[in-house]
């Protein structure tokens, strides 16, 4: 059954993320970035979003987490709309941008601690989410130092840090790995399988199909605004009949050059 | 209420990080009241609002000149003389149409014989009905800077004629004395029981039947003074380093904007007006800082620098007030900057156009009384001149906390209203 046909199924009690039929249109686009964009998440996956440039990812995910609204369409977070229960969506969800999200001039505790703080943590439980958050990215050696004298790989990695602090039930990575060298995206990559297994659902964009393949247990194939399929890696492959995950990917989304 | 201050706290601390930023919004409006303030006290005396030099160069020597010396002595007119034997007419001419002065008095040679005698035949004409003789006015010369304001021209003109006017009546009094003293003689009277007998009369000439009384407005202020520079400046150059914090205000919104902190902030349980309300907090302690700071260089630098000192003695509460209030108007218009423009060039151009383009219409450059009628209605759009209008009531006109009420409010209102527009553009931008 392909994603957004109108005889999808009610979300089970295990969705975690339910988009239906979204539609976004910016206006100086004239194509829509989400064209009857649907997608379920479930409770425990690892989800990864796949598709090339342009393809809607950035805008798939800015919605799924209420940055801005969908044109049309509706989304249901554990079962609550952002229209009702926008504050208690946010307490539960965990979002690190693709962007650097972090001060430059502050250090790496002092953003911890203005996040933590902000996700309305305080005393004891902030100075322990905050010691996690710099064990997790490796960074405690550096926590009085300013983020401006950090490498791509260890903002990264305090990046997705302080998108943990509020321990999210969904947490949301929009290419969290993009420039940076092999071993802190072998770091990040074996530290959200360790936090996947732990319970936490991961909803995670990225172009890379062999990093989507590694820490996916599901994938969804998203282009010109839809998602073109989804399923497990393993299941995508065998339905399709193509060897690998990029072949597929490319028969999917074509093989001209996206420089949107 | 803990999110506020967390914002407020991070916000310090970006602030004290970026210590060359911190410094020039402190720097700026130090500099610009010391000079301001210097350059205004010449002004000052070129408007007459202080003693204003005037050259005095006596070629007669005579009664006339000494007469005219002491009534300009109770005058705004600080008198310079020049020796007769250096210095002639066309010396005086130079120095004043080559600006080294602005006015310079001449008493021609023989100015005093001639004013005794035109004052004798005044009252030989005769009491005939027939017209009286003109009579030939002894003439003093004047000189001043054709570059002189129109209005200390027309005042040191008016005191010149105001003390040659006194001395001829003076002197025409003295000379009715002698002719009523002779008139009573033939009559056969005695000569003390005239009315002008001449010991008394310029006991009784000066006697004031008329009075200039000048008061101080309605606010039954005690202590108010005079227009200063110093009282002036301080609160106005204050409010204008004030108002320019709204460009690191937007600056630093901008900087969230255009990476992934606005995301990560959007993303949060935290609305937009707390973290408003928080770089507003942090911001408003800057804006206070510079206040105390450019209120202590007029207190105690400006002294060193031959200038009166600036005093805060009245109304103390309302002034913190009015600074806490004006502090939030500037950073309510840096949010709205920070949300309204797209870049950091954007608001820097933007927000220091339109704050030296409010500075100027609320008169801080320039007092409103001096503008043309168009911009002083235009001025009241300014908040730079409700805060300025608050404080010159406060400070200059002693009026207290009830009279700028209104100004308050238009601060507080435009606070509110930027704040407000700012959330709302925040949820359009999303």
């Amino acid at each position: 059954m392909r994603p957004g046909d109108p005889c999808l199924p009610e979300p089970g009690p295990d969705c975690v993320v339910s988009a239906r039929s979204l539609i976004k249109q910016y206006k100086n686009s004239d194509r829509p970035a989400l064209n009857d964009f649907s997608l379920e998440v479930r409770e425990g996956e690892f989800f990864g979003l796949l598709g090339p440039n342009g393809a809607g990812k950035t805008t798939a995910i800015s919605i799924l987490t209420g940055l801005f609204p969908a044109d049309s369409g509706s989304i249901r977070i554990k079962g609550m709309s952002f229209q009702d229960h926008e504050h208690e969506i946010k307490r539960i969800l965990g979002l690190v941008p693709q962007d650097i999200g972090l001060y430059d001039t502050l250090t790496a505790r002092e953003n911890l601690s203005f996040f933590g703080k902000l996700c309305g943590l305080s005393g004891q439980k902030l100075a322990e989410r905050i010691q996690q958050g710099l064990e997790f990215a490796r960074l405690t050696e550096h926590a009085r130092h300013q983020v401006a004298t950090f490498s791509t790989g260890m903002k990264r990695r305090l990046n997705l840090a302080v998108g943990l602090l509020n321990k999210p039930q969904l947490l949301v990575l929009d290419e969290p790995c993009v420039g940076i060298d092999a071993q802190s995206r072998h770091l990040i990559h074996n530290q959200l399988q360790e936090i996947n297994r732990q319970g936490t659902t991961i909803l995670y964009t990225t172009h890379y199909i062999e990093e989507a393949q590694e820490l996916c247990s599901r994938i969804g194939i998203i282009d010109n605004g839809r998602l073109e399929e989804q399923g497990s890696p393993t299941a995508l492959l065998q339905q399709s009949g193509i060897r690998n995950l990029e072949e597929l990917f490319l028969h999917l989304t074509g093989k001209e050059l996206r420089d949107t | 209420m803990l999110k506020i201050f967390a914002a407020t706290a991070k916000e310090l601390l970006l602030l004290r990080r970026d210590r060359t930023g911190l410094l020039v919004l402190f720097l700026m409006p130090a500099i610009l009241v010391v000079l301001i303030t210097l350059v205004q006290e010449n002004v000052m005396e070129l408007t007459g609002q202080k003693k204003t030099q005037v050259l005095f160069l006596d070629l007669d020597q005579g009664d006339l000149g000494r007469s005219l010396q002491k009534q300009l002595s109770t005058t705004t007119l600080d008198l310079v003389l020049w020796d007769e034997k250096q210095k002639d007419i066309a010396d005086i001419q130079a120095a004043v149409t080559g600006g080294g002065y602005q006015v310079g008095v001449v008493i021609p040679k023989g100015a005093s014989a001639r004013f005794t005698e035109e004052t004798a035949r005044l009252f030989q004409q005769g009491t005939g009905s027939g017209k009286p003789r003109e009579m030939a006015a002894t003439t003093v010369q004047l000189f001043v800077d054709p570059g002189i304001m129109a209005g200390l021209r027309s005042g040191v003109i008016a005191q010149l004629e105001m003390a040659l006017t006194t001395i001829a009546l003076e002197a025409k009094l003295a000379q009715l004395g002698g002719v009523l003293a002779q008139t009573m003689a033939r009559a056969g009277m005695e000569p003390e029981q005239s009315p002008l007998a001449g010991d008394k009369l310029p006991a009784l000439f000066r006697q004031p039947l008329l009075d200039l009384q000048e008061h101080q407005g309605d606010s039954g202020a005690i202590g108010a003074s005079q227009y200063k520079p110093v009282q002036q400046n301080v609160p106005a150059w204050a409010l204008f380093g004030m108002f320019f914090t709204a460009i690191p205000i937007a600056g630093s919104i901008l900087q969230e904007r255009n990476s992934g902190i606005w995301i990560r902030l959007t993303a949060l349980p935290v609305s937009p007006l707390v973290l408003f309300t928080g770089k507003a907090l942090a911001y408003m302690g800057v804006c206070l800082c510079q206040f105390l700071l450019i209120a202590l260089i007029g207190a105690f630098l400006f002294p060193f620098l031959g200038l009166p000192a600036f005093t805060v003695s009245m109304h103390p509460t309302a002034i913190l007030l009015t600074v806490v209030l004006s502090s939030l108007a500037a950073c309510g218009y840096g949010i709205f900057l920070g949300l309204t423009c797209n870049s950091y060039e954007q608001a820097s151009t933007l927000g220091s156009t339109t704050v030296v383009a409010a500075a100027a219409l609320g008169g801080v450059m320039v007092p409103v009384y001096a503008m043309p009628q168009v911009m002083q209605q235009l001025s009241i759009i300014s908040p730079l001149n409700w805060g300025l209008t608050a404080f010159q009531d406060l400070l200059l006109r002693g009026y207290s906390l009830s009279a700028i009420l209104d100004d308050l409010g238009r601060l507080l209102l435009f606070f509110a209203v930027t704040v407000f527009v700012s959330w709302k553009l925040a949820g359009i931008r999303k």
